[in-house]
């Protein structure tokens, strides 16, 4: 019986301290009754290996114990669905924004790597580590205080029907969003007017600041960017549901948009400054560094416009695949 | 795991959930005449309503808890053993959770 015993003991080890000795008894009751009818049935006494039989498939001593124990979750089902929410966003918002961007400039910034050799460059990373904890820890304990407080009842019990957010239509376009769009559009297109293609000389604040000779192309793009944009603009006013064609549009607009601003922030466009109060020295020192920190930040625009294209993709891909789910 | 398990596991899933609803009743219903957990089991088992201990002694421990069982410890062939039978409050609800039994099994007739 020494095996039996070692189970109960193992068992035991999990109960509650107030009912361990009551259950053990019984358990031990109900096994010891159990050998007797399997050694009357057998004409034998059970060896070890009979009994670890018996006792295996009463199950592992933890999950045995579990059965006496009252069911409780750190968050339970009324909370958890917006506990995983949060969490979701959390990661998706900020954590994976962050450890993309930290990918993109390890990949493409030999500055970067070489600041940070070897382990340094995991070392880096630390903050979004810790964030990443804090984040869940803070999380998971906040939703935890919540389950045991009185906001889940309040929660659970105060909800009506007409009090829910109004059905989403992720194809609907906010014309008021559209608006803004054409106004902002406009604004920039009537500043960027005062400009000209055809001279590449500016005086501002006193300065004459020089292009290069690739000014006219980005003046006469950004002048076409913007005309389609007011289009669509408009398109989304008059009709403010996604299309097919209009999600290939947008798409369209964005990726030649953030190209061309990449393209901009690494064409060294700034060509020469002069001014009455500037050296000609300190004025090749202010282009160079303009053109080096402009050349530099073109990784940013080139991760933040591959953020938008993710998206413009994203929608197209859903109105593609509510189609097929639509067509019998 | 290949399908026809799946399909397996699946079905004896169901067939767990749908029988660990009416243990309850069968338990209850049981214990009209006073038992102790193994030949509860083992009456059970008789009717084919297998349990495993488990199962059954978190159940009788629950029952009991919310009135519906009363027990003592008693020795019965020089072995301390727990009997268990229906409490008063206990044999209302059995009734009850009878009429409701009836009437599910009315509807399931009717559906099937």
């Amino acid at each position: 019986m020494a095996l039996i015993d070692r189970y109960l003991q193992a068992v035991k080890f999990w109960l509650p301290r107030d009912k361990k000795d009551d259950i053990i008894a019984e358990l031990a009751e109900d096994l010891r009754s159990q050998i007797d009818d399997k050694e009357s049935e057998l004409g034998h006494k059970l060896s070890d290996d009979e009994v670890e039989l018996i006792l295996k498939r009463c199950g592992p001593p933890v999950a045995v114990a579990e059965r006496y124990l009252p069911q409780r979750s750190l968050i339970g089902p009324a909370l958890f669905p917006i506990y995983r929410v949060v969490i979701r966003a959390l990661f998706l918002y900020f954590l994976l924004p962050w450890f993309l961007l930290w990918l993109g400039i390890t990949i493409f910034s030999p500055d970067f790597r070489a600041d940070h050799p070897g382990a340094a460059l995991l070392a880096s990373l630390e903050p979004w580590w810790l964030a990443c904890t804090y984040a869940l820890f803070f999380n998971t304990l906040a939703f935890a205080i919540l389950e045991r407080s009185q906001a889940r009842e309040h929660l659970v019990r105060t909800w009506t029907a007409s009090a829910l957010p109004p059905e989403r239509d992720p194809n609907r376009i906010s014309r008021g969003a559209s608006v803004f769009e054409v106004t902002i559009a406009v604004a920039i297109l009537a500043v960027w007017l005062q400009f000209d293609a055809f001279h590449r000389v500016f005086h501002l604040f006193g300065l004459s600041i020089t292009l290069s000779s690739s000014w006219p192309y980005f003046f006469w793009a950004l002048i076409a960017l913007s005309l389609g944009g007011i289009a669509l603009s408009c398109m989304n006013v008059a009709n403010p549901h996604w299309t097919r064609a209009k999600a290939c549009l947008r798409l369209g607009l964005d990726c030649t948009s953030w190209m061309l601003m990449y393209w901009l922030f690494r064409s060294n466009l700034l060509q020469s400054l002069s001014g009455n109060d500037l050296s000609p020295n300190r004025a090749l020192n202010f282009v160079s560094s303009i053109n080096f920190w402009t050349a530099r930040s073109a990784i940013w625009v080139l991760l933040i416009g591959i953020v938008v294209l993710i998206f413009d993709v994203r929608r197209i891909i859903r109105m593609a695949t509510n189609a097929t789910r639509a067509t019998p | 795991m290949s399908p026809g398990n799946e399909s397996g596991d699946r079905f004896e899933n169901l067939r767990q959930e749908l029988r660990r609803g009416s243990l309850p009743l069968a338990v209850l219903a049981a214990l009209r005449t006073e038992h102790y957990g193994y030949t509860l089991r083992k009456t059970l088992a008789n009717h084919g309503m297998e349990i495993d201990e488990g199962t059954l002694y978190p159940l009788l421990r629950r029952l009991e808890s919310h009135g519906l069982l009363v027990s003592e410890w008693r020795e019965e062939e020089k072995r301390n053993k727990r009997f268990y039978r229906l409490s008063p409050e206990g044999k209302s609800i059995l009734k009850q959770l009878l009429v409701e039994w009836k009437s599910i099994h009315e509807s399931l007739e009717d559906i099937l």
